[in-house]
């Protein structure tokens, strides 16, 4: 870049180095590094859990750096809070939206410091100041008036940037900014950053997509595992090396064999053309008896709601789901979990989704089949406490069941949470994320768990953000990318590097260019 | 003083085993219990300073009978309150129980039918507030409220045309005042019975333990596949039934029903709940606890009345018991927690 001869003269606008983020135990980021320099669009690239989100985090100003040194324009800095930041110049827009819904644009743009007159908000030049920055990001079209909670997703986006820029940023930050962006409107934005590089500013874009990287990006930083693994000229790395950067760790052998499925079988479960709101754009899939198939993708490509949908706690939902042939429909889990489908699911957030924390060890196990342990109107307790027992010693709980769940690690949570479905007999199970923030030995138990309940014709659906899991654990892999499953990968083309490209939908990409 | 009997005797059946047991026996023993205890004792004891009258017998008989009605009408603010809900309603729920029971039995039919009547009036209205908290998803705050509101038209509207009976029917006046025991008025026995009914609810059914793991976590009760729904407008109805048969029981007790009869329930059964260690926003308390809530509310009351304080200073001192206490309660929680 030309630019870049100016930049010789004056120290770069931000520079990190041997940035470490520790949460008590966890290292969510171990060596952070990044240069950032005016007139530049510096992509930032890695897999979920790279130590992206919290670089981001401290750059903007959100959490302090455990270790490590920020320097702004040469000189050491240490944000006190976002606001601190922002007063610096540097701005970020979230992935998730920071607007509320039920403000009007222009409040909602000109939050932090409306223009005021005799110290009361001037509505006035509240607008005309929404006004100049929507023009800004090319979207005259949105009515400051208008309340933010009746834009469509992409335009709520458009004004989180334009809010953005009214704070005059030196170095703009974009986080994912575009995933909930329409095309037209992800061009109106990539105009918008090659202006803004023009005039000077430095910006930072976190994007998985790769060919929007491609069109922007003058330099890019690759991280991996909570450390930054290389920064490079845009185009001086294929995109295969980028694939092989952003994974950078060996297999473990953690995972029990697979054995062959029989041939055969017919499907448990299959659905056809599935689709809620905008989130699922027509899922259609089958699962064997004893089969487990992972989904797979970037966080949050729909394939949560794919399994919420199965267990009946979406509303609105078309298409068809098929339980053994049979078309079924479920209004609530009561109806999924009933016979004959007998479906589980183990939702993502153990803490305010599987277990009722408060309550003891032996009231979660027994919650989700309360009503086969009865004696008359009343709880047989003899019987429910026989079938606790059974479940603490086969998911070799560590509890006193008497006691509160809130009393036990992390990963006894999680198998209480698992084992209270054991007890009602699944057909088909639904995992989502079932192994996050849980030890490794428990992991494993969990994984050798998941192949016996196949072993015995169940079917299993995990929905993990951990690749291993994905190529250890599962027989098929379904790659979820906005809604749609883009590929479908079986056997040995279960590989990080086609999990990956599918999930960035890479391939999809180079299709496009070639037609 | 009798109110500690139950909180101690208490156990919970799911505690089966050894060391399990006498643990959860512990941990059932919760402050709250132990510091409104203390406190109906202290109350008895300053007062009997004031005036030996207030250890008699007859006059602690006196106040369990008056306790009765709080008693029962606070069972149903608790079911609703451990679901993390709250019923607004009462005032006017148990008017209504009482002013269609008295008037109905009363003219037409025998007067064994008021308490069916009344019971079916309450749950009639209890299902109308559960509708509207479970399925139209209103804030049950809200709604509750309005429920009341249309319920006081009602039954203004109910009274005015034709002045209906309101004279209390012999059985329920016997059912309030008469003795089936000696020296006890049946009162008592009638909110026993409830007590015992409330406590195998909670302690000993699905339906229970399905109440507090709303009120725990409404979101992992349900996607426990849990009828979350049908839990909630049986609760309301429940509540809605004990607010009536309290307010039928009162016009056996004062001799007629009246509007307005009802006012003054409201707060003292919330409060009853609340000082009996019953978690404001859910999941969490004992009937046993609100028996002992009741009785202290009730003593309260009666303490500040004979000592004939201005009705000014009653009100202060009635309401600074009432959140120093719960003050009391907030930090031994946090310090268990």
């Amino acid at each position: 870049m030309s630019e870049a001869a100016a930049g010789d003269q004056l120290p770069p606008l931000l520079t990190l180095s041997g940035i470490v983020k520790r949460y008590g135990q966890t290292v969510a980021l171990a060596d952070g590094a990044l240069r950032c320099e005016a007139g530049t669009i510096h992509a930032v690239m890695g897999e979920n859990g790279a130590g992206k989100s919290t670089l981001i985090k401290i750059i903007s100003g959100v959490v302090s750096p455990t270790e490590g040194e920020m320097r702004l324009d040469g000189r050491p800095v240490r944000f006190k809070g976002p606001g601190d930041a922002q007063a610096q110049g540097i701005v970020c827009v979230f992935q998730e939206l920071s607007l509320l819904p039920d403000l009007s644009v222009a409040d909602n743009i000109c939050i932090t410091a409306p223009p005021r007159r005799f110290g009361l908000i001037d509505r006035a030049a509240q607008i005309a100041q929404a006004r100049r920055l929507l023009a800004l990001v090319g979207c005259e079209a949105i009515d400051p008036r208008e309340r933010v909670r009746d834009l469509p997703l992409s335009r709520r986006q458009m004004v989180e940037i334009a809010k953005a820029l009214g704070r005059k940023p030196r170095l703009l930050i974009l986080d994912e900014a575009t995933s909930a962006l329409t095309a037209d409107d992800v061009a109106r934005v990539v105009t918008l950053l090659k202006r803004l590089r023009r005039e000077g500013m430095a910006i930072l874009y976190i994007s998985h997509r790769m060919h929007e990287i491609r069109e922007l990006a003058d330099r890019c930083s690759v991280f991996a595992n909570g450390r930054h693994v290389q920064t490079f000229e845009a185009g001086a790395r294929s995109e295969d090396e980028i694939v092989r950067m952003m994974i950078g760790r060996e297999l473990s052998q953690m995972f029990p064999p697979k054995p062959a499925l029989p041939p055969g079988g017919a499907p448990v479960l299959e659905t056809r053309d599935l689709a809620w709101e905008t989130r699922l754009r027509g899922i259609s899939l089958s699962v064997a008896p004893g089969e487990i198939l992972g989904l797979g993708g970037l966080d949050g490509q729909g394939q949560r709601e794919f399994l919420l949908a199965l267990f009946g706690c979406l509303s609105g939902v078309t298409g068809e789901i098929r339980i053994d042939g049979v078309p079924s429909e479920f209004a609530s889990p009561r109806q999924a979990m009933g016979e004959p489908q007998r479906l589980a699911l183990i939702p993502e957030d153990r803490k305010t989704e599987g277990l009722m924390l408060p309550m003891t060890v032996a009231e979660n196990i027994t919650a989700a089949t309360l009503s086969r342990w009865r004696r008359g109107p009343l709880l047989n307790n003899a019987a429910e406490r026989e079938a606790v027992d059974e479940i603490v010693r086969r998911m070799q709980i560590k509890a006193v069941v008497d006691l509160p769940v809130s009393t036990l690690s992390g990963g006894n949570q999680q198998k209480v949470a698992i084992g209270k479905w054991l007890l009602a007999g699944p057909r088909v199970m639904l995992l989502c994320d079932p192994t996050r923030g849980i030890d490794v030995g428990t992991k494993q138990e969990i994984y050798r768990l998941l192949r016996e309940l196949a072993a015995a014709g169940t079917a299993i659906l995990l929905y993990t953000t951990d690749y291993d899991e994905l190529i250890g654990v599962c027989d098929r892999v379904a790659i979820f990318y906005a809604g749609r499953i883009t590929r479908l990968l079986t056997g040995d083309g279960i590989t990080e590097a086609a999990i990956i490209a599918g999930a960035l939908d890479i391939g999809a990409d180079q299709k496009e260019q070639a037609a | 003083m009798s109110g500690a009997g139950p909180g101690l005797a208490m156990r919970p059946p799911g505690g089966a085993g050894g060391a399990g047991a006498a643990r959860s026996m512990l941990r059932r023993l919760d402050p709250p219990l132990l510091v409104a205890s203390a406190c109906i004792v202290a109350i008895l004891l300053g007062g009997s300073l004031y005036n030996s009258l207030f250890l008699s017998p007859h006059y602690l008989v006196q106040q369990l009978q008056v306790a009765s009605f709080l008693g029962i009408v606070a069972a149903g603010a608790m079911l609703v309150i451990l679901l993390g809900h709250i019923d607004l309603s009462v005032p006017w729920t148990l008017t209504a129980g009482a002013m269609l029971a008295t008037g109905l039995a009363g003219s037409s039919l025998g007067g064994l039918a008021a308490i069916p009547i009344a019971v079916a009036v309450g749950a009639a209205i209890g299902l109308v507030n559960g509708l509207g908290v479970a399925f139209l998803r209103i804030p049950s705050m809200i709604f509750t409220l309005g429920v009341n509101a249309v319920l006081q038209g009602l039954m203004v509207l109910y009274t005015g045309g034709s002045a209906p009976p309101s004279s209390a029917v012999p059985v329920v006046r016997w059912l309030a005042g008469g003795r089936v025991l000696p020296g006890i008025p049946n009162a008592i026995l009638v909110w026993a019975l409830v007590g015992v009914f409330m406590i195998l609810l909670l302690r000993a059914t699905p339906f229970g333990r399905t109440v507090y793991a709303i009120g725990n976590r409404e979101r992992a009760a349900y996607l426990s596949g849990m009828p979350v729904k049908r839990v909630v407008c049986l609760s309301f109805m429940l509540a809605g039934s004990a607010s009536a048969l309290a307010g039928l029981l009162l016009t056996g007790y004062a001799g007629k029903a009246f509007q307005g009869m009802g006012d003054t329930y409201l707060l003292p059964a919330i409060a009853a709940v609340v000082l009996g260690g019953t978690s404001i926003v859910g999941g969490r308390g004992s009937y046993a606890g609100t028996i002992i809530g009741t009785i202290l509310i009730v003593l309260l009351q009666s303490m500040l009345a004979v000592m004939q304080m201005p009705d000014a200073g009653r009100q202060i001192i009635y309401g600074v018991v009432i959140f120093s206490m719960l003050l009391l309660y907030g930090r031994s929680r946090s310090g268990q927690a």
